[in-house]
């Protein structure tokens, strides 16, 4: 790319600007989210279609319907859950492993642990490449990288000959102790191309250089298997973006939170495996920064699942243990995302024992919710919305129609009646026991790790999100509450807003008060001499280039590390020792700083930066907003509905304050501001609502 | 259904926030133990966390906790409770092991902190980790030839380790200088202290918001909760008593022959009731005993795996009653016996029963027999280094578990002690030990032949380079005992070591033996089994049995031998196998006609055969039911007879050409 090329479009403003649009485009497994930011001015609008059998052609509808043409793009982003859905459906073309004799099965064995502990008949599925598929080869490096066996001409070529008769795009090449040692992985590699020119070859010692067999192994098989989903489909965006008039790269989000270009992503394909879970992170915490919060706990909440992501002080945090499929682990850092099976329509039920569950079951969109009145009886935490009122006659500009009829059915036969509560208690029932659901997954990724949400601002976004963010806030002792513009398409206002990133890794061991910094910094030389090659082939001038170095530490013993940021040069690791024995103690409650620390890995992280898009801020007017109407509403800090104005968020300019109770609808969601929280309107038309904590 | 009337007198609303607040901290518990530790075994996730009252009953026990823990949690807050009265404090800490009451072995440390608001004992928060040494004659504190618990390690009797707030030095460093990793020690201690810690300000944060009443209410609401759901769960199934045994594959001290463990299930009402009195009824002369809370955590764990969505507390103790006979037994072993291989011994054996009697009454949920718990260390020294420093591979395997009612069984997972148990990286191991790794796959024909097939077992084997001083010791069990098939469906593999296979200096060394020396360049190797068969094998889907020889799970020999099935290779290269219909039907018919008469033969001439090299290991068990010493090929004779009744009564009545005459085929349904 380009990042040039993007400035000098931007500037050459000869006669008035020429329109220069950045578009980003989320597509999820039902819509199809646009956000289009214009440079000359800096606002942003949205679009939303329905997500099409080829995403390319509702990428190219949703572009379409914001009103923008491919050339006045300067700049598209894109996160997709193309590769995450691959996975879960299993829908890649075949593919063959080579894999060290003895060790056929690593991928199959796992770590031998299964997520369901108790149900003897729970299912898991296998692994991505089946046992006739997995082909071996007499090598072996040991641990030290040693070879004790080298491959063998001719009964390599052997199997090159057996894997053109299986007519197979691409093969993952994983040996044991790679990581110490690429030499057997690179002459296979090369005799796989020479034999079978134009297959896809992934290599354990390339896609993931790190210790532990079924880790690499596992990673570099789901890369191998998306490469030729993901080549293809980025080949064929790419072209029909130019065709259209689009001459830049097409980036691609990936699980790190960073775009990668098209080309890139072929090669790293299964980088790509969190790619959509990633934008809701990265907008949720754009949106917090912009209105002032360095940390902020993102709740994305959509029909069937909540994702929590957190941000402390500016950073997301990050993941290396990460699967789409339970044993299946792709351990490219990743922006930690917890998620939970608490949506708009996840069901109210009750257990043999007469107790009030919430999930993780849920209605989905067909037959959604009882008030959507396409055939669901159940009670969803969206029918309990209504019968309280927080819900008003209608969804998505009118698209939907909620019946309150059928809610109050569904509420007082599934809950009321067995529980013996009258129907608004019974519904508010369902809505606090989910809230606590909800409340604990916070819990688990905050306090549970340290954080005090005291110190840290809630984003409520998705389309259900603002409904249950004051109230999971004040269960939370959260301060503040933000909701963003337009919280439906949030997601998809996250890839815009990303660099060019790539995380450089290789394993490093040894005690850290005895290893030699002249060595550590040699090594994160030609770390960085690696990541700037990929970000060349990016197109990404020296002058753009940010390398951030990484140390991996533990305790002399532990088995889970920390990474611990450390600048360059490294003259001592003192610096590097201190900060780990203080975060050790921040996230796990103790630290030990007698104990002896081991360095396990050094990472680089390579960032193209990318120029920042500049959001328009608006002028901040009091202004008194007129409701559009008022109907009876139930909070939970009033026993008796109030009558409760309701006003239309798009005619809600920044500086607007609006005092407790309320409803803020709009056409992604509604916002529920509750008696004594009061909502303002800040300069970049995010609401801010300030809870009062108890104590 | 109409959900039961409870006494509870919460709301709903603050009954379930505060229920699932309970679980949610055992289960921070468990995530700040599994990130901190320094025991590899408890990384492998041999831990388990609880709330108990003050009382000592559980309230919620962590939902990821290994299953050989589960049910023994509030007999050692009882312990501390016992031994400390009027004596326990706010910031006391207190840690035990103690497996004469209610623990499981010696390894299995729990730290217990009493959760205080201002003045008032409110509970406990539990800990439990599995050391990865203890001390004792052997490293890792598995000495499989202790006559008496001396011998196994340090036995924690309730011992306060913090006082008030004030860490114990002295005491600490007590019990970590009497093992072998004293520096990890202190630190699994520190990580598990603070797990509690977490605990204990989650419910004062709760005593804050809710208020105390709510809190103690809530402890007792949650306990009865569970009794109510699974009282509800029980008194849905008939009344009835059923029975069964399984066996240890031998006490060395009385000479060959299986020791059998004994349950009777009673189901009267909204009760479960289990009766091992009639089990072994003395401590075996090896490790492969059980303590009282050992064989409850069997039970336990056996029954909870019938009901997988009931939480695990006090509540379900009230309904899932036992009985375990008289002191001094194989399942109730008093004060010395060693019972560290407990979990390879009774554990196991108990689990697995309770599968077979549950097989009966939810036939929908039914599973043969699963793989048994198995580990080998070695131990010497490293001579890659000049020092040469203590070296242990201590390894465990996953394998196969049993097939169930339509379904094949798993494949390569972790053993009913704990499915979450998983398998350590090789390629770490090889960094901490001058051992190469020979193998690690899955075994070939190591799934029990039946209808459906029994998972997968695994071998894995390495090669000494660099050892000096080296010796190998292996706990398991069913090397005799095979894991078995349920209703009509055939045993697995043996369990049992090999040295220098198919070298001039092979050797065979059982699977259960203590420090046996071995040198650099020796090769080391065994297999995990498969899980039993289920169904008759002869009605196995024809072209289930060519898929599984396409991905060499099952060898075209055995596809013939075990299910009839002949299988030609089209293109070895592509993977591809067709199925021969009319030569597999007429291998059907003659099996059928043969195999009743196979399990009558005599058995000293198998033998013969066997040490003749014309029937093979497979042969014996699947089809003869006899049991030699794998290694001479001696015949075991007592044990071949109880191998012979015990396939006459799980697997021969429900073959097609005997059904019917002696019981009713039970209905294979697809679940």
């Amino acid at each position: 790319m380009t990042v040039t090329a993007l400035e000098e479009k931007t500037q050459k403003t000869p006669e008035g600007p020429a329109p220069a649009y950045r578009v980003a485009c989320d597509v999820g497994g039902t819509f199809t989210d646009i956000c289009i930011l214009d440079d000359r001015t800096g606002r942003m609008h949205v679009a939303k279609v329905a997500t099409t059998p080829d995403p390319i052609e509702g990428v190219l509808q949703g572009i379409a319907a914001g009103g923008v043409a491919l050339k006045d793009m300067v700049l598209f982003s894109h996160g997709t859950t193309l590769a995450t859905n691959a996975l879960i459906t299993r829908k890649f073309p075949p593919a063959v492993m080579v894999t060290t004799q003895g060790f056929r099965d690593v991928i199959e064995i796992r770590r031998g642990t299964r997520n369901d502990l108790w149900d003897t008949y729970a299912e898991m599925a296998g692994p991505y490449i089946r046992r006739r598929d997995r082909l071996t080869i007499n090598e072996r490096v040991d641990y030290a990288g040693k070879i004790l066996a080298g491959i063998d001409e001719a009964e390599a070529r052997a199997l090159a000959a057996v894997i053109r008769k299986r007519k197979v795009a691409t093969v993952a090449v994983c040996f044991v102790n790679a990581f110490a040692n690429p030499a057997n992985e690179e002459r296979m590699r090369d005799i796989l191309m020479e034999e079978l020119p134009g297959v896809a070859v992934s290599l354990s010692s390339e896609i993931l250089p790190e210790i532990f067999e079924h880790e690499r192994f596992s990673t570099t098989v789901a890369n191998a298997v998306l490469a030729p989903v993901v080549g293809s489909y980025g080949k064929g965006l790419a072209e029909r973006m130019r065709a259209g008039g689009y001459d830049e790269d097409v980036l691609l989000l990936h699980s790190g939170g960073g775009v990668m270009t098209a080309k890139t992503a072929e090669k790293f394909a299964a980088r790509l495996a969190a790619s959509g879970i990633a934008a809701g992170a990265i907008a949720s915490r754009h949106v917090a920064q912009l209105a002032g919060y360095e940390n902020s706990i993102g709740l994305d909440m959509g029909g069937t699942s909540t994702d929590v992501s957190l941000c402390d002080r500016g950073n997301l945090r990050i993941t290396k243990d990460w699967h789409v499929e339970y044993g299946y682990p792709i351990c490219f850092p990743s922006i930690e995302v917890l998620t939970i099976g608490a949506g708009g329509g996840s069901l109210a039920w009750m257990d043999d024992a007469g107790s009030l569950r919430n999930g993780p079951q849920s209605a989905g969109s067909n037959p959604g919710p009882a008030c959507y009145d396409r055939g669901g009886k159940n009670p969803t935490n969206c029918d309990a919305n209504v019968v309280l009122g927080r819900l008003g006659g209608k969804l998505a500009g009118g698209s939907v129609k909620l019946d309150r009829t059928l809610a109050e059915e569904a509420i007082r036969k599934g809950v009321a009646e067995p529980l013996g509560l009258s129907l608004t208690e019974a519904a508010s029932a369902v809505i606090k026991v989910a809230n606590a659901n909800m409340a604990d997954a916070v819990r688990l990724i905050s306090i549970r790790r340290g954080y005090d949400p005291r110190d840290f601002a809630l984003v409520a976004f998705g389309g259900a999100g603002p409904l249950h963010g004051a109230a999971l806030a004040k269960d939370l002792s959260i301060p503040t509450v933000l909701i963003p513009p337009n919280p439906g398409v949030t997601s998809a206002l996250g890839c815009l807003l990303v660099d060019i990133k790539h995380d450089v890794t290789t394993m490093f061991l040894g005690n850290a008060a005895e290893v030699d910094p002249a060595i550590v910094e040699k090594t994160f030389q030609s770390l960085e001499a690696e990541g700037r090659e990929r970000l060349e082939n990016e197109g990404v001038p020296e002058d753009r280039m940010l390398f951030q170095r990484f140390i991996d530490m533990r305790y002399l013993g532990q088995w889970r590390s920390l990474a611990v940021p450390v600048s360059a040069p490294v003259a001592s690791l003192d610096e590097a020792i201190a900060i780990f024995h203080e975060e050790h103690g921040r996230e796990h409650n103790y630290s030990q700083t007698d104990a002896p620390v081991e360095v396990y890995r050094l990472t680089v992280s390579a960032t193209g930066l990318t120029p920042k898009a500049e959001f328009a801020k608006y002028e901040l007017k009091k202004t008194t907003p007129v409701p559009v109407g008022h109907r009876d509403v139930v909070f939970d800090e009033s026993p008796d509905p109030l009558l409760t104005p309701i006003f239309n968020r798009d005619e809600l300019p920044a500086g607007t304050v609006i005092p407790g109770p309320a409803v803020i609808d709009q056409l992604d969601s509604t916002t529920i501001v509750p008696p004594g929280v009061t909502a303002e309107v800040d300069a970049w038309l995010t609401i801010i609502m300030k809870i009062p904590l108890a104590g | 259904m109409t959900p039961a009337k409870t006494t509870q007198t919460l709301d709903p609303v603050t009954f379930e926030v505060l229920k699932n607040a309970f679980i949610n901290i055992v289960d921070q518990m468990a995530e700040q133990i599994f990130r901190t530790c320094y025991s590899f075994v408890i990384y492998s996730r041999d831990f388990s966390s609880a709330l108990c009252d003050p009382q000592g009953n559980t309230v919620m026990q962590g939902s990821g906790d290994i299953a050989a823990h589960v049910g023994t949690l509030h007999y050692t807050a009882q312990a501390v409770i016992n031994n400390f009265p009027g004596d326990i404090h706010p910031g006391d800490v207190f840690v035990v092991n103690d497996v004469y009451q209610g623990g499981t072995h010696f390894n299995d440390t729990r730290i217990v902190r009493p959760i205080f608001y201002k003045d008032e004992l409110l509970g406990f928060a539990q800990a439990n980790g599995h050391w990865a040494d203890v001390g004792g004659a052997v490293p890792g504190s598995f000495n499989v030839s202790a006559l008496d618990h001396m011998a196994e390690g340090l036995r924690i009797t309730p011992t306060r380790v913090w006082s008030q707030g004030r860490y114990l030095e002295d005491v600490g460093r007590l019990i970590a200088s009497n093992t072998r990793a004293p520096a990890d020690i202190i630190g699994d201690m520190q990580a598990q202290s603070q797990a509690t810690h977490i605990a204990e300000l989650e419910i004062q944060r709760l005593v804050e918001k809710y208020g105390i009443d709510t809190i103690k209410t809530a402890f007792r609401e949650v306990q009865d909760y569970v009794e109510t759901l699974t009282r509800q769960r029980i008194s849905k199934l008939p009344d009835g008593v059923w029975e069964t045994e399984d066996y240890i594959d031998v006490d060395p001290a009385a000479g060959e022959g299986l020791v059998p463990i004994r349950i009777k299930m009673t189901i009267k009402g909204d009760q479960v009731h289990y009766d091992l009195s009639k089990s072994h009824p003395k401590s075996i002369s090896t490790f492969l005993n059980s303590c009282f809370g050992g064989s409850f955590a069997a039970i336990v764990a056996g029954t909870k795996m019938q009901f997988p969505d009931i939480p695990l507390n006090s509540g379900f103790y009230r309904v899932v009653t036992v009985d375990l006979g008289p002191k001094g037994s194989v399942v109730n072993a008093s004060w010395p016996t060693p019972v560290a291989g407990f979990c390879s011994g009774p554990f196991e054996k108990i689990m697995n029963s309770i599968f077979e009697l549950w097989a009966e009454i939810l036939p929908e949920r039914a599973m043969a027999c699963t793989f048994n718990l198995e580990y080998l260390l070695i131990g010497g020294r490293d001579a890659r280094y000049e020092e040469r420093p203590y070296f242990m591979w201590y390894d465990w395997m996953v394998g196969g578990w049993g097939a169930r009612n339509g379904r094949d069984g798993w494949a390569a997972s972790g053993p009913v002690f704990g499915v979450q148990l998983g398998t350590q990286p090789f390629e770490g191991q090889e960094r901490l030990s001058p051992v190469v790794t020979t193998e690690h796959e899955l075994r070939i024909d190591s799934g029990g032949p039946g209808k459906s097939r029994g998972g997968m077992g695994v071998e894995k084997g390495g090669t000494l380079t660099l050892a000096e001083r080296s010796v190998v010791s292996y706990c398991c069990d069913r090397e005799r005992s095979v894991t078995w098939g349920l209703w009509g469906g055939l045993p697995s593999i043996p369990h049992g070591v090999w040295l220098n296979p198919g070298k001039e200096n092979e050797r065979y060394l059982g699977s259960l033996f203590s420090s046996v020396p071995i040198m650099a360049g020796d090769t080391i190797t065994r297999p995990s089994a498969g899980g039993g068969g289920l169904g008759d094998p002869l009605e196995r889907d024809l072209d289930a049995v060519c898929e599984d020889v396409a991905d060499g799970y099952v060898s075209i020999a055995r596809a013939r031998k075990d299910y009839g099935v002949v299988v030609k290779t089209v293109d070895a290269d592509l993977a591809l196998y067709e199925v021969d219909v009319n030569a597999s039907h007429a291998e059907r018919a003659r099996i059928r006609s043969a195999r009743l008469g196979w399990l009558s033969e005599d058995a000293e001439s198998v033998a013969d055969r066997y040490r003749a090299g014309t029937l093979d290991m497979l042969d014996l068990i699947r089809q003869y039911g006899v049991i030699v010493d794998w290694g001479s090929g001696e015949l075991l004779k007592k044990t071949t007879e109880q191998f012979r009744a015990m396939l006459m009564r799980r697997t021969v009545p429900y073959w097609t050409e005997v059904a019917g005459s002696l019981r009713d085929a039970p209905t294979l349904q697809v679940a």
